[in-house]
């Protein structure tokens, strides 16, 4: 039995969920001429640039320093000068400020300050190393991972998982990673278990991906108290209180946090960046990310953080269409870019071409209580409702039946055959509860 | 270059209300066939009338009172197949076109169109009519041609009234009430075809087994109890075609899957009693039609565990 949890959906089944295209080409290297890296990718504050226009930096010195209790720094991603330091619009709403750096195409490292092996890294060292190296959380929300390694007083963890479900659509880049560098990731792994002192440690992989569960299955043969565990394929398996539920059997309780459930997730990308920060002394200066859809030659692609979508789109052979919607990540939660100019940060796994056709909204239809929504929330809400009281803006009753656990997974708004926008719906309701404190 | 910017999920999945209804259709097939076969050309005169009629009441209140015109999402279609699935063979055209013309404009447009009805359309509208005219609703006529081989229909008469099974229980061989060889409404007869029907939407995942299997089972459940055959009560009279087509309504039962169990096991209890004290030979448009009626409650007060619902465990 596959492990998985109540609810979900299966998107883009037909299409075995927009993976084909890539899931089976290797991870080709992108460098580009330029990159404009924003100081602000992580969640927290933004970090504050170091740098100014004309100094050489190198690759993987510090051109931002944080700010604030969870900042993290920012690293040149490239060797060369910089052109500018200012603002740009890039994913968010408002516009961030932007370090640009010219590549002079040496990729001269910086001094690198490695603390030894998976299993011999001086354990009291390994969070500051981490927070150092820049590393947030790489499945796309960018939580500054030192953060997550330190357990506060009074909670306990006694598992570490390891998120390899890429449960999104379209999305191939951590297949890839699984199968092409798996002890990157174990390694990784050990040094988060040794650095928080938990014993059990779980890969966690869906069904659709044999290959990347026999290679991880192989490499951590032997590890102590390293498993694989093999999840149902089904949407939002890769979600965090999906993941811990289907792992563990706990619930994260409401309003609360994965550690209330004594358990601490990390994508597997995250993993494999601290590996390398650690053993390496290497910051986050890199990602993979998969290119596809209507572009020419869909790829999965090892882009230097602070690369334009254009330049990772020109790689992919450009648009094979005229498109009508781009966006950064799977079709179920990708954010739309309105311009191609702006740059991929940490948080980007994929990048979606959808051609005009693909793009047109599709109008919405009277609700006909089929409770397909009802059935496809993995937040076990009732979206049928919900949209009714949204419908007479009724904040108060949304958010006493439980909007705010709504995790924006899109399931609902998949499944209705009405093509409501359920899911966008409870998103701007959530903020306006926040922001009005209904 | 224009790019559209929107929330996601970017990709939808096929399904729509219009290839929803289609399944609906397609699923009638088989007792739509069976009714005509059994019944001939009235039969199906009754039903082309049915559906007409429910087309162009609907488009026509919908042009009338500037609504956006909904026809295409082929739900009156539905309606009106349902509706004349459910009248007897014999009954005079009119009774289709104003049957239609009550479901959807009455029950279906009135209170808001799709999807706002709080009573299924064609089962109020049958209930109307066997109100109004019960001596033409409820006389029911042995059907022209019998499928299979069976002693009982006499060959070559062409129009007999005839009691149902419900009135004169044991005096029709089981394979003729699984095979259609009794009287009864056009759609109601044949118990194979509402099973095939039944498979298939459960096969593309029109509707889910809860409400049918319970409806159905609640009612031999019942007979038994008071001594009757189960069988025998379950392939007489609507309640196959009632439990499959008709309480599966997305509308008009409950949004939850405990509310369904609800909604389903009373209907069964409503048929049983109302069977069993003879009030009505037929107890199965009531039936529905009050757990109808019991429907926003039930989803008021039925909830299920919310995610996340549990105690911290540090």
């Amino acid at each position: 039995m596959n492990l998985s949890f109540k609810g979900g959906i299966h998107p883009l089944r037909e299409l075995h969920e927009g993976k084909g295209k890539t899931s089976s080409l290797p991870i080709q290297d992108l460098v580009p001429e330029k990159v404009c890296i924003p100081v602000d990718m992580h969640i927290g504050a933004p970090s504050a640039p170091c740098v100014k226009k004309g100094d050489l930096v190198k690759m993987g010195q510090v051109i931002a320093t944080p700010v604030g209790g969870i900042g993290i720094p920012v690293h040149a991603s490239v060797s060369g000068e910089v052109i500018s330091v200012g603002p740009r619009q890039m994913l968010g709403k408002a516009a961030s400020t932007c370090i640009e750096i010219a590549n002079d195409g040496k990729d001269e490292w910086a001094e690198l300050y490695p603390l030894g092996s998976a299993e011999s890294a001086p354990v009291d060292k390994i969070v500051q190393q981490v927070k150092d190296a820049g590393i947030c959380g790489l499945g796309g929300a960018c939580f500054p991972s030192h953060i997550k390694m330190m357990i506060p007083d009074g909670k306990s963890v006694d598992t570490i998982i390891l998120n390899g479900a890429e449960c999104e659509t379209f999305l191939t880049a951590d297949h890839r990673l699984m199968l092409e560098e798996p002890d990157r990731i174990l390694k990784g792994l050990r040094v988060i278990m040794r650095a928080m002192n938990v014993f059990f440690g779980v890969v966690a992989i869906e069904n659709n991906k044999p290959d990347a569960i026999k290679t991880m299955k192989e490499a951590a043969q032997g590890m102590e108290g390293v498993r694989v565990a093999v999840l149902k394929t089904k949407y939002p398996q890769g979600g965090e209180k999906q993941l811990i539920d289907a792992v563990t059997k706990r619930q994260v309780p409401s309003g609360g946090l994965p550690i209330d459930a004594k358990v601490v997730v990390f994508n597997v990308g995250t993993a494999a960046a601290i590996a390398d920060a650690v053993i390496e002394g290497k910051p986050l200066i890199s990602r993979i990310t998969t290119v596809t859809g209507a572009v020419n030659t869909p790829c999965n692609l090892r882009i230097r953080i602070g690369t334009s979508f254009q330049a990772a789109i020109d790689a992919a052979g450009g648009c094979a269409e005229e498109p009508g919607k781009i966006f950064a990540g799977g079709s179920m939660t990708g954010l739309c870019i309105s311009s191609t100019e702006v740059s991929l940060t940490k948080a980007n796994n994929g990048i979606v071409v959808l051609n005009q056709k693909d793009a047109v909204k599709q109008q919405a239809t009277p609700c006909i209580r089929c409770g397909r929504c009802i059935d496809a929330c993995p937040s076990r809400l009732n979206p049928q409702y919900l949209n009714v009281l949204n419908e007479q803006a009724d904040l108060v009753g949304m958010k006493k039946h439980n909007v705010m656990d709504c995790t924006v997974c899109g399931s609902c708004s998949y499944r209705c055959p009405a093509k409501i926008e359920l899911s966008a719906s409870f998103k701007e309701a959530k903020e306006k509860i926040t922001a009005r404190r209904v | 270059m224009k790019l559209r910017l929107s929330t996601g999920p970017h990709l939808l999945d096929r399904e729509n209300t219009q290839t929803l209804m289609l399944d609906v259709l397609i699923a009638l097939v088989p007792t739509t066939a069976a009714g005509i076969y059994l019944f001939g050309t009235k039969a199906a005169w009754v039903l082309a009338v049915a559906v007409v009629s429910a087309i162009l009441c609907e488009y026509l209140f919908q042009k009338l009172t500037k609504r956006p015109v909904r026809v295409m999402d082929l739900s009156a279609v539905v309606t009106g197949l349902i509706l004349g699935l459910n009248l007897p063979a014999e009954a005079p055209l009119w009774m289709p076109a104003i049957g239609s013309a009550i479901a959807i404009i009455l029950v279906k447009e009135l209170f808001g169109g799709i999807g706002h009805n709080f009573m299924n359309p064609a089962l109020l509208a049958r209930g109307v009519l066997l109100a109004s005219w019960p001596a033409r609703m409820s006389v029911y006529y042995i059907p022209a041609r019998v499928l299979g081989v069976t002693e009982v229909v006499p060959a070559g008469t062409d129009v007999i009234s005839a009691a149902t099974p419900l009135i004169r229980p044991g005096g029709y061989q089981l394979y003729d009430l699984l095979l259609g060889n009794i009287p009864g409404t056009i759609g109601e007869v044949c118990k194979i075809a509402i099973l095939i029907g039944f498979l298939y939407m459960l096969f593309v995942g029109t509707i889910k087994w809860h409400i049918p299997v319970l409806f159905v089972g609640t009612v031999a459940a019942m007979t038994w109890i008071m001594g009757g055959d189960p069988l025998r009560a379950v392939l007489s009279g609507g309640l196959l075609f009632g439990a499959v087509f008709m309480a599966t309504d997305y509308v008009t039962n409950p949004m939850l899957k405990v509310g369904q169990v609800i909604f389903a096991i009373g209907c069964g209890i409503l048929v049983g009693v109302i069977r069993m004290t003879k009030a009505y030979p037929e107890g199965v448009t009531y039936a529905i039609l009050l757990m109808n009626i019991l429907t926003p409650l039930i989803d008021r007060w039925t909830s299920r565990r919310v995610y996340g619902m549990v105690k911290k465990h540090a």
